[in-house]
């Protein structure tokens, strides 16, 4: 590379080899003035030196001279050959002083000085010494003083002071020289300054010179720079250099060629721009329109929600009415306002008088409305305001009233709205709005209209399930219970309504109820999840509950919609009962199939013996009485279950008359006395009256079981004791033992089939453990009671109550006279047959009734709306006559003074259900007895009383 | 002489079962209740014990258990009478420890030669 082009293309490189060439300048400058510092230095400590040297050697040399003369001096006054000696050897010692002063001299008058002391030495040692020391030898000391007067002594003396001189010249040489440094160094000094300076000079140049190849160009490109910034067109300087500065410049330029470029490409874009502009401002005018269009819609619809939030914040039929006419007020905006439900009494009004509601809800159908109910469209009126809406205006002003039908979906007018306005009319386009408004209103109104009959429904429903005796719930598929009857929620919600409550919630409320809970949830699990459809098979669960001795079955029945599980249906029944009585079912079987086998063993096995052994007469008689005890003891348990079952199925019949207890009690003491051997029983009859309605043959049934019980349960006792009483309509029969008593725990369980205490005393004691219950129910058929009372180890009460029959014992004596006025019974006879007519009207009166008979049926209807009997009874084929039996009991049973008195059907046709259909009493078909006629009626009525209804005769 | 506990509630049907045995010679001690059957067991050694299922104090299956539980006494026989009839019933009856049933009403004929087997066996 050429140096020149190296040079030119840097301005780093060009400032650098300035900078070198100085530097070197600048070193080689400083040397030479070192230099010259040194060498000057270096000669004046030479000649230093030397002048030195040659004045320690002029100072030898006088030191010797002295010494010599010294001991000359010494040897002539003293004539010491010693001292000769030694200044003969101080010779030798100035000759090499001598030399080497000669040596040493570079200045002729040191060569001049060498010269003199060389004549002075060969002078004094050559030519005077040896002359004085041959004088002194010869004694011619004269001699020797006169030479020293005359020449020598001078000498001398000329040469020591030519020596001093010579000292002195040398230390003069020596100040010269140190003078002529001084003056050399200073001149040198001079000479570093200017060289400075110079140096200093350069420097600057340099630097300015290379500042302004740098700056010039640089102010030049910034200036261009600023005018183009300011958009002038600037013409730049052209640079023919090759460094920096040159390629910033190019770089430059072409960046402004390109600016200018761009700039133009900017500018079109810019018009483009403006041409946008003016499109953009005009859609964001039609946007600022349709912006406009929306709010007005968005403060429509906002005001439809705020109506529609309103009218759907309640359910209630007036909160709503009410609201939608506060809201319409508002809305519209209205001065006063009105609606009215069409078909039913409901309305709401805003500024409107309770009288003016009135007035337009009587004329709802006529009128304005009219059009109103056939376009049903809205409409506005432009009236004349009337005074009292004047104010205090006079003048006309006009009042403004808006007609608006409220449509039911089905396009029907529901209701009716009305709103007005002072001065300010509803504009046409706003009755779409309006209109829209309404529907809304319309679809509320019929949303309460479903709630309310949905309500209703609910209510009646639930009205269904709490009448129902089952406990019943209904689960949504997840197992909420959805509704619940009041049964369930008495059972195991403590009352509270469980309607709401989860799975979970309800059987943890439900467990601690349940014995077998588990199996329950389990149960109540399975039947939510169950999916299948067509399940013919009973699904349900048997559970007994904690806190009683109650039994439940829960029956589960799924409900579907089409074919999706909708929910569950839980039906929990008491079958208590049904339990029990299943339970007392198998225990009566396995206990009748035991107590029947023992006694039939007992026969069998003896009859066996008695056929295959050989025996004595006397254990033939034993075994034949056994067999025949053990045949009765079978006898009376068979007929004690079958009296059982009678009783239980309702098949027992009893054969009631009137009869005293005293005298059955009597008769079943006597036959229990005969076979009791150990005890005695008393009998106590303390009643005035014990006439009762009974079965004989049963009640002694009764008192001789009582009576043997007493006996059997009393071994250690002596006697059995029997009171009779009177006491609130009832007669009283105590059986009293004082034996083995009842523990507390059994008194309930004594009137059970089969119970027997458990205990060995009386296990040894014989029973089927049917005697009680017989009792029991023999008691009951008669309408009467049995309680037992027992202290443990004490004895037994048995107490029978039966109902006290307070009648005369008149008619079984045959006196009816003796039958007060009072208690004579009126009975009335329509018979058209005379002569039965005659039979029963004997026969009743026999019995204290006082009778009326009547053969045709129109004339006893003529009486009977007079006077009205205690009972009636008819003949239903009543030939002769208009009217038959069927039509005077329907007659009788329409009239509300006579529906009451009980009718008593006499005829040969066996029409009994529709007699009784009716309202008759008792239906006896002919023939029948007489009697049964007289204590039909008396039953019913000391029973029932005059207003006794229905009784029908069994036979 | 073999010798026979005989525990049975209904003293007619005692009577039968003591009569047909005392005529074939053995010797009957009678309990009338489970209680007695117990303690009369405790203080004899019997051959053969006949017990009825219904007793008083203790059922007959009570007596077989207690009886039964004791090692020593796992060699007496045992018949026991009753009026349940169900397979259930007797399936129980002989895995409490019995090694007899028989059914109520028996032939005491029957029963009479079911006891002579019994002793034979031993």
């Amino acid at each position: 590379m050429n140096v020149n082009s190296y040079y030119k293309k840097s301005l780093s490189r060009q400032f650098g080899v300035s900078m070198a060439g100085f530097i070197i300048f600048f070193i080689l400058g400083s040397g030479l003035l070192l230099y010259f510092q040194q060498s000057l230095n270096k000669s004046f400590k030479e000649d230093r030196k030397k002048i030195v040297h040659l004045e320690g050697i002029s100072d030898k040399i006088s030191g010797s001279f002295n010494s010599a003369f010294f001991d000359v001096r010494g040897y002539l006054a003293l004539n010491n050959e010693v001292l000769l000696r030694n200044a003969e050897a101080r010779e030798s010692e100035i000759i090499s002083s001598v030399r080497k002063l000669e040596n040493a001299a570079f200045t002729r008058s040191d060569k001049e000085m060498a010269e003199e002391v060389r004549e002075f030495d060969s002078y004094y040692f050559q030519e005077t010494l040896p002359k004085v020391i041959k004088d002194v030898n010869e004694g011619h000391k004269d001699r020797v003083i006169e030479l020293a007067a005359n020449e020598s002594t001078k000498k001398v003396n000329d040469f020591q002071e030519r020596l001093d001189g010579y000292n002195q010249e040398l230390n003069e040489r020596l100040d010269k020289r140190v003078n002529q440094l001084t003056k050399d160094q200073t001149a040198l000094q001079i000479w570093f300054l200017f060289f400075i300076l110079f140096a200093l000079l350069t420097l600057y140049i340099i630097i300015r010179t290379m500042f302004s190849r740098v700056g010039k160009p640089l102010a030049a490109l910034a200036a261009a720079s600023n005018e183009i910034a300011l958009g002038k067109e600037a013409v730049l300087p052209k640079e023919n250099r090759e460094d920096e500065i040159g390629s910033l410049s190019s770089a430059f330029r072409k960046m402004v060629s390109s600016l200018q470029e761009k700039e133009k490409d900017l500018l079109a874009q810019n018009e483009e721009l403006s041409a946008h502009q003016d499109e953009l401002h005009s859609q964001q005018d039609e946007l600022q329109h349709a912006l406009r269009i929306l709010r007005e819609n968005e403060l429509n619809l906002n005001r439809r929600n705020e109506l529609i939030n309103q009218i759907s914040n309640s359910l209630h039929k007036q909160e709503v009415l009410d609201s939608i006419v506060k809201s319409m007020s508002e809305l519209l905006p209205a001065d006063k306002g009105l609606i009215t439900l069409v078909d039913e009494d409901a309305f709401a009004s805003f500024g409107v008088s309770v009288s003016g509601v009135q007035q337009f809800r009587n004329h709802i159908k006529s009128g304005l409305n009219v059009r109103l109910l056939e376009t049903k469209k809205a409409f506005t009126i432009k009236r004349e305001q009337e005074t009292a809406e004047k104010g205090f205006h006079e003048g006309i002003s006009y009042c403004y009233d808006l007609y608006l039908p409220v449509l039911s979906s089905r396009q029907k007018t529901v209701a009716i709205m009305i709103f007005s306005r002072y001065g300010n009319p509803f504009p046409d386009s706003q009755l779409f709005e309006y209109e829209a408004l309404a529907k809304q209103i319309g679809i509320s109104l019929e949303k309460i209209e479903l709630y309310e009959k949905s309500e209703e429904d609910r209510k009646l429903n639930q009205d269904i399930i709490n009448s129902v005796h089952e406990g019943i719930q209904l689960l949504d598929s997840a197992g909420t219970i959805v509704q619940i009857n009041k049964q369930l929620c008495d059972r195991f919600f403590s009352g509270k309504d469980a309607a709401g409550l989860t799975w979970e919630e309800w059987i943890a409320l439900m467990s601690p109820f349940i014995v077998n809970k588990h199996e329950f949830s389990d149960f109540i699990l399975n039947s939510i999840q169950c999916q299948k459809q067509e399940d013919n098979e009973e699904n349900s669960l048997v559970y007994s509950v904690t806190d009683s001795n109650q039994v439940l079955k829960v029956y589960c029945e799924n409900v579907f919609h089409g074919k999706e599980k909708v929910g569950t249906v839980l039906v929990h029944r008491d079958i208590t009962r049904e339990f029990e009585v299943d339970q007392m079912k198998s225990e009566f079987v396995s206990t009748v199939s035991h107590e029947l086998r023992t006694p039939l063993a007992s026969v069998l096995g003896f009859t066996e013996l008695m056929l295959t052994k050989k025996l004595k007469p006397e254990r033939q008689k034993k075994y034949l009485t056994t067999i025949l005890n053990e045949a009765k003891r079978l006898t009376d348990l068979i007929n004690d279950f079958l009296d059982v079952q009678r009783m239980e199925s309702g098949k027992q019949s009893y054969e009631k008359a009137y009869a005293e207890l005293d005298l059955i009690i009597e008769r079943a003491v006597e036959k229990q006395q005969i076979s009791a051997v150990t005890h005695k029983i008393v009998l106590n009859l303390d009643s005035k009256e014990n006439f009762i309605w009974c079965d004989q043959a049963k009640l002694e049934q009764v008192f001789t079981n009582l009576i043997s019980n007493a006996i059997k349960y009393s071994p250690e006792g002596e006697r059995v004791e029997i009171k009779v009483y009177q006491e609130d309509g009832f007669v009283k029969a105590d059986v009293i033992d004082f034996g083995l008593g009842i523990p507390e725990e059994s008194i309930d369980k004594l009137f059970q089939k089969f119970y027997r205490v458990d205990n060995s005393d009386r296990r040894k004691i014989g029973g089927t453990g049917l005697g009680l219950a017989i009792v029991q129910e023999i008691v009951k058929a008669h309408e009467g009671d049995i309680t037992v009372s027992s202290l443990y180890g004490k004895g037994s009460t048995f107490t029978v109550s039966l109902p006290l029959v307070s009648i005369k014992k008149g008619y079984e004596e045959d006196v009816p006279e003796k039958v007060p006025a009072a208690e004579q019974y009126r009975v009335m006879l329509i018979e058209d047959d005379s002569s039965l007519a005659e039979l029963l009207k004997e026969e009743l009166s026999e019995h204290g009734f006082s009778v009326t008979w009547f053969s045709k049926g129109q004339e006893a209807m003529t009486v009977l709306k007079t006077d009205v009997p205690d009972a009636i009874v008819l003949d239903i084929m009543l030939e002769k006559d208009s009217i038959d039996g069927w039509t005077i009991i329907e007659k009788i049973k329409e009239d509300e003074k006579l529906k009451e008195v009980p009718i008593f059907i006499s005829t040969a046709l066996d029409e009994k259900k529709r007699g009784i259909s009716l309202g008759a009493k008792e239906f006896l078909v002919k023939p029948y007895k007489l009697s049964q006629l007289s204590s039909t009626i008396m039953q019913t009525l000391i029973k029932k009383g005059k207003t006794g209804q229905i009784h029908v005769n069994k036979d | 002489m073999k010798r026979i506990l005989l525990a049975e509630d209904e003293e007619v049907l005692r009577m039968l079962i003591v009569d047909t045995l005392e005529d074939e010679d053995f010797i009957v001690d009678e309990a009338a209740d489970g209680g007695e059957a117990v303690q009369l067991f405790k203080e004899n050694q019997y051959d053969l014990i006949i017990l009825d299922y219904m007793m008083p104090i203790y059922t007959g299956l009570e007596v077989i258990r207690q009886i039964r539980s004791s090692q020593e006494n796992s060699a007496v026989k045992i018949l026991m009478l009753s009026a349940k009839s169900q397979q259930s019933e007797q399936d129980m009856i002989i895995q409490a420890g019995a090694d007899y049933f028989m059914a109520k009403p028996f032939s005491p004929m029957k029963l009479l030669e079911k006891i002579e087997e019994i002793l034979d066996e031993r």
